[in-house]
């Protein structure tokens, strides 16, 4: 079972504290949440099924946003958080 | 629903949506309340069909564009469905690394302008969106239709986007026949239709492109904005990026009339309903994009004598300003009130129809757009 965190602005939309997921990868994750939160649906992943721009998905505390991103297994995970990229002005 | 006959400029801007409160005499202003805080905002429309209601077209830069809905003039706000298009098949490229392959193309990128729709359609609303797409809802905005003979016209494949992106920025429903619309759409042009959506035709014969090799092509000119004449719906008043022009038939051909100006650049144009046969032009330097004076300027144009008029002093707000296209609005009071936003975050006022000026005393972030929520005409 996975703990999941969300970012302050992706509060809003989804949990406010940790929720607790059962899902093999990052995409299945995200399925979860969104079915659970539908107010999610297109806040952490565009239309498309990609990841937002400035999302950074971090498993276990490796940024896997820029990598395997949505496909990252998460077979022996065990946090997971959703935090926003340091960017604005 | 709510009603307190106040008077509202509501203000989209790079950093969120205010709702400015007046007096009765249009001359004291209170800021607040404030919300989206820290996202871009391009448009704040009230619905005058249900009194209170107020929409925010919020592009976030980290969870995208959402539409939020407010039933008491911005007190609470409630995020309404946003019509994505889930169920596309299209992905864009993964990013290769390379700066110089292009920027991925979203089915939708910023949400623009939302239009209400006619009195006799309560639950009716236009959406108009980048990359030159236009939806309507039937039910307040919790589901979306997407208005495929737009969306998928045949030659959107030869339609670039402008400086401000792909927008889709113009919806005009006329007043006497809600089948007729009108829309605009940035490096594009203006379409009508005359059977609600379901065809299209160009109406931009005689708006010059001057950033074209054919300057008076069918489609191609980059329309800024759009308002109507309140007494004459076959009237429009538009800022191009060729000029300002003026067309009497429902778009069937435009004249231009910015040339006395010398340079008739600019973005924002409005009619207001106390003013007949008025509309207010920002004026602004084609390559500097700011008032090209020295100062804050707005033109009157007078569509009976075919004069303009200049409202301000030069002394009146010494600047370089910006103006967006969504950055003028007017009120329905006699005589009317004019508002306008900068870019750089001053709200300018006139509450007699130009003859008199004054600022709304807070600094605002970049205004990108401004309306207003008018209590009846009195």
């Amino acid at each position: 079972m996975l703990d999941v965190h969300l970012d302050s602005w992706l509060r809003e939309f989804g949990p406010r504290g940790s929720e607790r997921v059962d899902a093999d990868s990052v995409e299945h994750l995200l399925d979860v949440l969104e079915e659970r939160y539908p107010r999610l649906r297109f806040k952490i992943r565009d239309e498309t099924g990609h990841l937002r721009r400035y999302v950074r998905v971090f498993v276990d505390g490796n940024d896997v946003s820029g990598t395997t991103g949505a496909a990252t297994s998460l077979r022996g995970a065990r946090t997971i958080d959703i935090l926003h990229s340091i960017a604005g002005g | 629903m709510v009603s307190d006959n106040k008077l509202r400029i509501l203000v989209g801007t790079r950093k969120g949506t205010y709702i400015v409160e007046g007096d009765a005499r249009r001359a004291r202003w209170k800021v607040g309340p404030v919300a989206h805080q820290g996202n871009e905002v391009y448009h704040v429309v009230a619905d005058s069909r249900h009194p209170g209601d107020v929409y925010a077209l919020v592009n976030s830069w980290l969870y995208g564009p959402v539409i939020y809905r407010s039933r008491d003039y911005g007190k609470k706000w409630t995020e309404i469905g946003t019509p994505l298009m889930a169920s596309t098949k299209t992905r864009p490229p993964k990013f290769d690394g390379n700066p110089d392959t292009p920027a991925p193309v979203y089915p939708i990128a910023n949400l623009w302008h939302l239009e209400p729709g006619p009195p006799a359609e309560p639950k009716t609303l236009y959406l108009g969106a980048d990359p030159h797409l236009l939806f309507r809802t039937t039910d307040l905005g919790s589901s979306w239709e997407p208005i495929p003979s737009m969306n998928e016209h045949p030659a959107r494949k030869d339609w670039a986007p402008g400086a401000g992106g792909a927008c889709l920025h113009t919806i005009l429903v006329d007043p006497r026949d809600s089948r007729r619309l009108y829309v605009g759409l940035s490096a594009v042009g203006t379409f009508r239709s005359e059977d609600g959506g379901t065809t299209w035709k160009a109406t931009n014969k005689g708006v010059e492109a001057p950033f074209l090799p054919n300057k008076f092509p069918e489609t191609g000119q980059c329309v800024h904005h759009i308002a109507v004449d309140a007494a004459d719906p076959d009237t429009f008043y538009r800022q191009d990026h060729g000029g300002m022009y003026v067309s009497h038939d429902r778009m069937d051909k435009w004249v231009r009339i910015g040339k006395p100006l010398g340079d008739d650049f600019g973005f924002a144009v409005a009619s207001p309903r106390a003013a007949p046969g008025r509309a207010y032009f920002v004026r602004l330097d084609g390559q500097a994009r700011v008032t090209g004076e020295g100062h804050f300027q707005v033109h009157e144009w007078n569509d009976k004598t075919r004069t303009w008029r200049k409202l301000l002093s030069p002394r009146a707000f010494p600047g370089h300003f910006g103006v967006q296209r969504e950055g003028i609005a007017t009120d329905d009071l006699t005589p009317a009130g004019i508002y306008v936003g900068t870019t750089t975050g001053q709200l300018f006022v006139s509450p007699n129809a130009g003859k008199a000026w004054h600022q709304v005393p807070f600094q605002f972030p970049a205004i990108h757009s401004v309306s207003v929520a008018s209590p009846a005409s009195r």
